[in-house]
């Protein structure tokens, strides 16, 4: 496919960072002479008549709304030939100079060491030595299978988890459960309020034109459709923002920072303090139970377990009403704006807006605030018009239409025929990703098990959650010798990554093989690192149903030969496979072609065209489904006859004290069978109510980032050069910009670019200030995501990675869902000329300040090299 | 003659359209139009933002500035060989080749839209992604734009537009042939309530009069007790709010800057 000048040939490339072969963000990228000439949006109507996809159109309140015939792309997708040339990209296998496995292994030094080029030939055989070698030793459980999301979406290619079904193949490995990471509070919350199984979240079927018709308010709560959605559809979620507020809905955002959304789409912003929504919530209900403004009709015919929720609410349980002025000590809310939010919200129809809940379900305690959520949407009459729960994200989740907000499409394409990532199932002895650290470092055995409720995963039902699990397990289980991963940042996206690094370096774990295009995050403590190809450097095949215009799928071709000596996350299997002799075991003889063409017949759109015209026109774009404006949306069927549409939950019925909790566990205090308001407790002390306070006074927000999607892109030199994306400090060095109320950076000595530590008991992180108005009192607010760069690893980092400091506890007992925002911090500024006297190897690594950390300071060759 | 009109509106400050611009020149050369933009450092289009009122009355202002393609341009003034013309369609060129060593044109462009190359040792701006304007494209910041708050076409397209938009800088007499829409200039915001009964008030009358001309603005707020005053000029101004049952509450406001009133207690009559 090419375009009026020869010399140009277009691609198709989904360039979107879900992964799992979730594609969006689709784009046409022109190369030339072998290299990536522009990148520009998809085209719909390229290939295909207007009439052919069937347009839809929402014609409400006298205004249209109909998507464009392109796709809307973000900041990310445009900067992407920057990323494939990163001056951090890995080009040849690496190995740890100080690690040899017939020697010493050195574990402690991980994170510092330096790297030494080998060959693919050495690194294979290496690597495929020490999996003999375990495998006899301690049997294939003895090694873990990190393989997950988020980067880059690909099919035959991984990743995340080529890795898995290799080992599965030679006998099984520990397999990671990747915990509902983004989910937790519907996961662990929510889920045992309404169910909605598989997914946990509010059903999202047609929801664009329940809103559009219906609903007169929009509560954006923890959520920005201007940062979130950049990964995963682009921008049509920031036109969907414009046309609701143009047909008049009033846009009110609730969260502590006004965030990138707010700033343009807010008709008003409700600061409120991180983790306290819980109280705000209660107040709600406190007002509508006491004014009676609320459903009572649609309670008793759609809810169980009211009665003592009501009890608890007006004070009749504790002894504590929950008052607006109750809860306005606590959140931050006056009590004033707490009344006007209720009275409006039980007088017009209204519906909760979430991309995934960000930093609200992703705290301590976040179960509460997630069931009580779904409290307050029951007590307003959930499913009937214009009330609902509204996803920015993850459009046809798991393919599924109840999770496609948008106008019903013929089909919602998938490419799991073609896939070779980590699936869902587990082995039989496994690891929920919050858990690891504490499994690595704890001295686990049969004996003596670490134990554990549910598999962890999303889409795993909610009473998976009343199932005890241990490790190591009975059956040939074993403690962990080796980590195999890619695409890794546990480190900095997950639940305490200073403890993490102390695992990682433990002697316990003999060999850390990592795969990944760049020189970043966990690779810095890997002992082997093979190169990966970047998204350009291979063909494909994609799908993108999240970019809520119209799904397609389509073959995505190779731009350009690989750089270096990179392979893809797949051929990188395959090599080790080579080595152990299994590579025609592994590869079952499949070409790419032979995936391509499994990929399209299993993907859906074999229903709307030949295989052969596919790969004629590179790409499917399906239609519209007809009629789709009569498509019941979200929980309307319920609404309308809860007997014959059930919830998903032991009763049916929307749970305010849930059935299950109350059977399985009736005494615990940190989920209890009706949802609280839980400050602090066994688990966690998060709290200003807790005397922890004292000494670190702040409450640190870490949002998913703005600049970057969690760990990817942190090096793109065209990001580095906006303001919000990174500071300069006196030392030339681009720091994470800390945003600081000025009330509080004045208390603090704090002025606009100054550096600053952010510490707790957990190590500290850098950053610089940021004084701004978009933040609330008494918050600090840091992007969560920043690669790595130690001070002292396991202890201290310049490039503010704050998830090092993070809880490492779980969201609480019971409930293993990470903990990465809304915790306590102190701040102070810090003199960093003086920390690079303190510090001097760290503050003088060689270092890039326009793409930050680079290759040659963790490879010795390359040290020598002009950077 | 072609020319541009941003309408800042609905603005998301994505960046986009600063990003797409190095997409297309950064490593690409379009002789005769253009070298090489370098890496980093130019910002031949360039968001801007800024950062209005205080919490909670809180809003951005983004704009996208760049090279204003004027009638009258400084750098045609400045330039010598003529290394910088403007085409028919009205895009202002500087010749890559003619301007080399011509440093004197990052000074003489009153927007700052001239950036020095120093490893060309050329003067570079925005074209107006003419080498694609040739082929019948778009520019492409107008393309990535996800509200197309830039166009680019026939000055008569957009006559409606022009009539109500402003240009930058309009003194310096460049005759800039970029045209601003919906700038938001200032705001003045701020809720209204009974410390009584702890209730917000709607529907009190809240009036704004400009201290100098006399003029007048009267809002009424919402069922939040909030009131905006949008698009306002810097000035002194008399702030009155009026509710039935209530003492009217008056004051004088200073505004330099997007101000929030605060939260404004009625003492009942």
């Amino acid at each position: 496919m090419s375009n009026k000048s020869s010399e140009v040939k277009t691609y198709y490339k989904g360039l979107g960072f879900c992964g799992f072969g979730m594609g969006s963000n689709s784009a046409e990228v022109d190369v030339k002479d072998g290299k990536v000439l522009r990148i520009r949006p998809m085209q719909f109507d390229k290939k295909n008549a207007k009439e052919e996809i069937n347009p839809w159109k929402i014609e409400v309140r006298g205004k249209t709304f109909e998507p464009k015939m392109k796709t809307l792309l973000p900041p990310f997708s445009y900067i992407y030939k920057k990323r494939m040339h990163s001056k951090n990209r890995i080009l040849y296998p690496l190995k740890r100079a100080d690690w040899d496995p017939n020697g010493d292994r050195n574990t402690e030094n991980r994170g510092e060491s330096k790297f030494v080029q080998i060959s693919w030939d050495e690194a294979t055989d290496l690597i495929a030595g020490e999996i003999r070698r375990i495998h006899e030793q301690y049997g294939p459980y003895a090694i873990l299978s990190q393989g997950d999301g988020h980067g880059e979406t690909k099919a035959i290619h991984g990743p995340h988890g080529c890795q898995k079904n290799f080992l599965e193949m030679l006998g099984g490995s520990t397999t990671q459960a990747r915990n509902a990471d983004s989910w937790e509070g519907w996961y662990w919350g929510i889920k045992h309020f309404w169910g909605c199984e598989p997914i946990g979240q509010g059903l999202q079927k047609n929801m664009w034109w329940d809103v559009s018709n219906h609903t007169k308010m929009l509560l954006y709560w923890g959520c920005d459709p201007e940062t979130t959605t950049w990964g995963w559809g682009g921008q049509n979620a920031s036109r969907l923002c414009r046309w609701f507020k143009e047909i008049g809905i009033k846009s009110v955002f609730i969260c502590p920072d006004l965030n990138y959304a707010a700033s343009v789409w807010a008709d008003k912003w409700i600061p409120v303090i991180p983790n306290t929504d819980a109280a705000l919530q209660l107040a709600i209900m406190y007002l509508w139970i006491t004014e009676d403004t609320y459903d009572k009709e649609y309670i008793a015919t759609h809810a169980v377990g009211f009665e003592e929720m009501k009890q608890y609410v007006i004070g009749e349980e504790d002894g504590v009403a929950k008052t607006p002025e109750w809860a306005s000590k606590i959140c931050g809310v006056p009590t004033y704006t707490i009344k006007a939010l209720a009275r409006r919200w039980a007088k017009e129809a209204t519906t909760i807006c979430h991309c995934n809940g960000g930093s609200y379900i992703r705290s301590a305690y976040s179960s509460e605030p997630a069931r009580l959520e779904g409290c307050l949407l029951g007590m307003q009459g959930l499913g009937k018009p214009g009330r609902g729960a509204l996803k920015f994200i993850e459009f046809g989740q798991y393919g599924l239409h109840e999770y496609y907000p948008c106008p019903r499409s013929k089909v919602i394409p998938n490419v799991a025929g073609a896939y070779n990532g980590a699936t869902y199932d587990i082995s039989a002895q496994f690891l929920p990703k919050t858990l690891i650290p504490k499994a690595i470092l704890g001295d686990w055995s049969v004996e003596n098990p670490m134990t554990w409720y549910g598999v962890t995963s999303s889409g795993f039902p909610a009473d998976d959650q009343f199932v005890e699990y241990q490790y190591p397990i009975e059956e040939g289980g074993s403690e962990l010798h080796m980590i195999w991963t890619d695409t890794p940042c546990w480190t900095t996206c997950w639940n305490g990554g200073n403890n993490m690094i102390k695992a990682l370096r433990s002697p316990k774990i003999e060999f850390i093989l990592a795969q990944h295009p760049w020189m970043e995050n966990d690779c810095l403590f890997a002992d082997i690192i093979l190169p990966v190809s970047s998204k350009f450097e291979q063909e494909d095949i994609a799908c993108d149903v999240q970019s809520g215009a119209f799904n397609s799928l389509y073959y995505e071709g190779q731009c350009v030969e690989p750089l270096g000596e990179a392979k893809s996350d797949y051929e990188c299997v395959c090599e080790i496979a080579k080595k152990l002799g299994v590579h025609e075991e592994y590869t079952k003889g499949m070409t790419y072609e032979d995936f391509i063409r499994r990929g399209f017949e299993n993907s859906g759109c074999q229903t709307l065209m030949s295989y052969e015209e596919f790969r004629a026109k590179e790409i499917c774009v399906v239609p519209t489904a007809d009629n789709w404006e009569e498509v019941v949306p979200g929980f309307g069927d319920f609404a309308n006859d809860p007997e014959g549409n059930p919830m998903t939950t032991p009763s049916g019925k929307l749970e305010f004290t849930s059935e299950a909790l109350s059977e399985y566990f009736p005494d615990d205090e940190e989920r209890p069978p009706h949802p609280k308001f839980i400050p602090f407790g066994k688990t966690h002390q998060e709290s200003y109510l807790h005397p922890r306070s004292e000494k670190y006074p702040y409450l640190l927000e870490s949002n998913h980032p703005r600049w970057r999607v969690h760990a990817n892109m942190d090096d793109v030199t065209w990001l580095r050069e906006i303001p919000t994306c990174k500071v300069r400090g006196r030392d030339g060095y681009m720091y994470e910009p800390v945003w600081i109320n000025p009330a509080d950076a004045k208390k603090e000595g704090i002025a606009q670019g100054d550096v600053v530590k952010l510490y707790n008991e957990r190590g500290w992180v850098l950053g610089a200030a940021y004084v701004t108005e978009r933040i609330m009192p008494r918050v600090i607010y840091q992007d969560h995501g920043a690669r790595l760069d130690p001070i002292v690893a396991g202890e201290s980092d310049r490039a503010g990675a704050n998830n090092l400091i993070c809880p490492t506890n779980t969201v609480s007992e019971n409930c293993s869902g990470e903990v990465t925002s809304g915790y306590l911090i102190a701040i102070e500024k810090v003199d960093e000329l003086e920390l690079a006297k303190q510090y001097p190897e760290p503050f003088n690594r060689p270092y890039c300040p326009h793409s930050g950390q680079i290759l040659a300071s963790r490879v010795l060759e390359e040290e020598t090299r002009k950077v | 003659m072609k020319v541009f009109v941003i309408d800042v509106e609905n603005c998301n400050g994505c960046y986009a359209c600063q990003l797409v611009c190095k997409d297309e020149h950064v490593e690409n050369d379009w002789s005769p139009v253009a070298k090489p933009q370098p890496d980093t450092g130019h910002f031949w289009i360039k968001m801007t933002e800024k950062t209005h009122g205080q919490v909670p009355k809180v809003k951005l202002e983004y704009a996208a500035k760049g090279c204003m393609h004027c009638d009258k341009a400084s750098c045609m003034q400045a330039a010598e060989n003529d290394a910088v013309y403007k085409r028919p369609d009205g895009l202002v060129i500087i010749d890559p080749e003619k301007a080399q060593g011509q440093k004197q044109l990052v000074e003489a462009c009153p927007y700052g839209a001239i950036y020095w190359n120093e490893e060309l040792q050329i003067p570079q701006k925005c074209t107006g992604c003419a080498h694609l304007v040739d082929e019948g494209k778009e520019p492409r910041c107008v393309e990535a734009c996800p509200h197309d708050c830039i166009q680019f076409g026939e000055e008569s397209e957009f006559a409606g537009l022009i009539a109500k938009a402003e240009v930058m800088l309009p003194e310096v007499g460049t005759k800039p042939r970029v045209y601003y829409v919906n700038l938001p200039k200032l705001f003045v915001a701020g809720l209204v309530y009974d410390a009584d009964r702890d209730e917000v008030i709607e529907n009190a009358a809240v009036t704004l009069t400009c201290k100098i001309t006399g003029k007048a603005i009267q809002v009424a707020t919402d069922d939040f007790g909030d009131f905006w005053f949008k698009k306002l000029d810097a000035g002194n101004y008399d702030l009155t709010i009026a509710a039935d049952g209530y003492k009217t509450y008056a004051t004088s406001i200073v505004v330099n800057e997007s101000l929030n009133a605060g939260d404004i207690a009625l003492t009942a009559k």
